[in-house]
């Protein structure tokens, strides 16, 4: 965990360049490890990915903005940086299903389970999109 | 003014969206957005028994997401019986906090409202105690003061794609020495679609939700029976007509003789998303 910490310290200058630049992750939301150990059932689809990037724009550009940035004046997460990245298909999961009320991140656990790993997935595309720019 | 007005329409035009729960009487555990706005146009209708009258009963919703886990509302309400009269029956606020930060099996919300309304009101937003009056005339019934403070534990439980929720009532009129009135709501939910396709299409499963929802009065303090009380038995559906706005329709079906035989519910919802921001914007905030 302290590995990935380090990790997380030395390549988050890289991330300066996003949108939101002084994105830091919240080290007390962490997913149980059940739910991190989770793995996408749909991650034989790939296809549904778009229907993840539908859902991402309806439910998440808003605070994340449209490239998965995220917003400074939101103070919501950049999307892209390792640190997020790094995370588990069951954590993503997890955090979007519960969300972090007390740092303002809602729960949208009122999406169907699988929408939200279509989110999850989408997530990962986004990564993939940043590269090819 | 009128500029920095047409300006907030044009804002709340551009970038909004919405995804309500089909239920119009059972709260779950799902908050509005913080900063976010919902508004809402619902009305309330009866199909009236032998020597009652017809009536409409207008409201409109007023919903903000305060943070995460708190959220408030506004209501106004009206009533129209047919060969009656039109009239204004009050408004209500009310407040939702959902005190865990996790998700759990079963999640509750604490809810409080305080209603300053008249016994003309008619919107049925829940049900408690004895049927209501629907027999008395507007002009009588509106100089009841009803000023009323309305406590709930809602319960909900999000499993798969479906949502169960219950929720449990207290209220106690300040204006009439009747003791704390009961009521009940239950509910349950499912998307029809729980697959999102890329393609942006309005009439397909995933954008439409049905359920069904019952509720009822439980009497009061001075008399915790069923008898004299109504009953509804209501399916619930809801589309997401585009990505801000919501239409909810509900036939409500009386069970006991006390209740209507059917009443028909509608709202057409709209969000928008962020109005804290905008409305700084507007007003010379830099972001």
């Amino acid at each position: 965990m302290r590995k990935l910490l380090w990790i997380n310290v030395l390549i988050m200058p890289l991330a300066l360049g996003a949108q939101n630049s002084t994105y830091w992750p919240d080290p007390n939301w962490k997913a149980p490890e059940n739910a991190a150990a989770q793995t996408n059932p749909l991650a034989s689809r790939p296809d549904l990915a778009a229907g993840g990037r539908k859902l991402f724009l309806r439910n998440c550009a808003e605070c994340h903005a449209k490239d998965g940035t995220g917003k400074t004046k939101k103070h919501s997460a950049n999307l892209l940086i390792p640190a997020v990245q790094l995370q588990s298909d069951g954590t993503l999961f997890w955090k979007i299903t519960n969300g972090n009320t007390g740092k303002g991140m809602p729960a949208f656990s009122k999406l169907p389970e699988p929408e939200r790993w279509q989110i999850v997935m989408y997530l990962r595309e986004l990564k993939t999109l940043e590269a090819g720019r | 003014m009128r500029l920095r007005f047409l300006g907030l329409l044009l804002l709340a035009a551009l970038s909004c969206r919405a995804q309500e729960s089909p239920y119009f009487v059972t709260y779950d555990h799902h908050l509005e957005e913080p900063g976010n706005l919902d508004i809402e146009a619902s009305a309330t209708t009866d199909a009236p028994r032998a020597g009652q009258k017809f009536f409409g009963a207008p409201w409109m919703e007023f919903e903000y997401g305060v943070t995460a886990n708190w959220t408030t509302e506004v209501y106004l309400e009206g009533q129209s019986t047919y060969g009656d009269s039109t009239v204004f029956t009050g408004w209500r606020w009310e407040n939702r906090y959902r005190p865990l930060k996790r998700l759990h099996l079963v999640n509750p919300v604490l809810y409080l409202e305080y209603e300053n309304i008249n016994e003309a009101s008619r919107i049925l937003k829940e049900v408690e105690g004895d049927a209501p009056d629907i027999s008395s005339p507007n002009a009588i019934l509106r100089l009841e003061p009803d000023h009323e403070l309305e406590a709930k534990l809602i319960l909900s439980s999000d499993w798969h794609s479906w949502n169960f929720a219950e929720n449990f009532i207290v209220a106690k009129n300040f204006s009439q020495s009747e003791g704390f009135e009961f009521g009940y709501s239950l509910g349950a939910f499912r998307p029809l679609g729980t697959i999102a396709s890329g393609k942006d299409c309005r009439v397909c499963r995933e954008n439409f939700s049905a359920g069904v929802e019952f509720y009822g009065g439980l009497g009061s303090t001075q008399g915790f029976v069923l008898s004299d009380t109504a009953h509804y038995a209501a399916p619930v559906f809801a589309w997401l007509v585009t990505e801000n706005s919501t239409l909810r329709f509900s036939p409500g079906f009386g069970l006991t003789h006390e209740s209507a035989p059917v009443l028909f519910r509608v709202g057409y919802s709209y969000e928008i998303q962020d109005f804290k921001g905008k409305i700084a914007r507007l007003f010379g905030a830099k972001h």
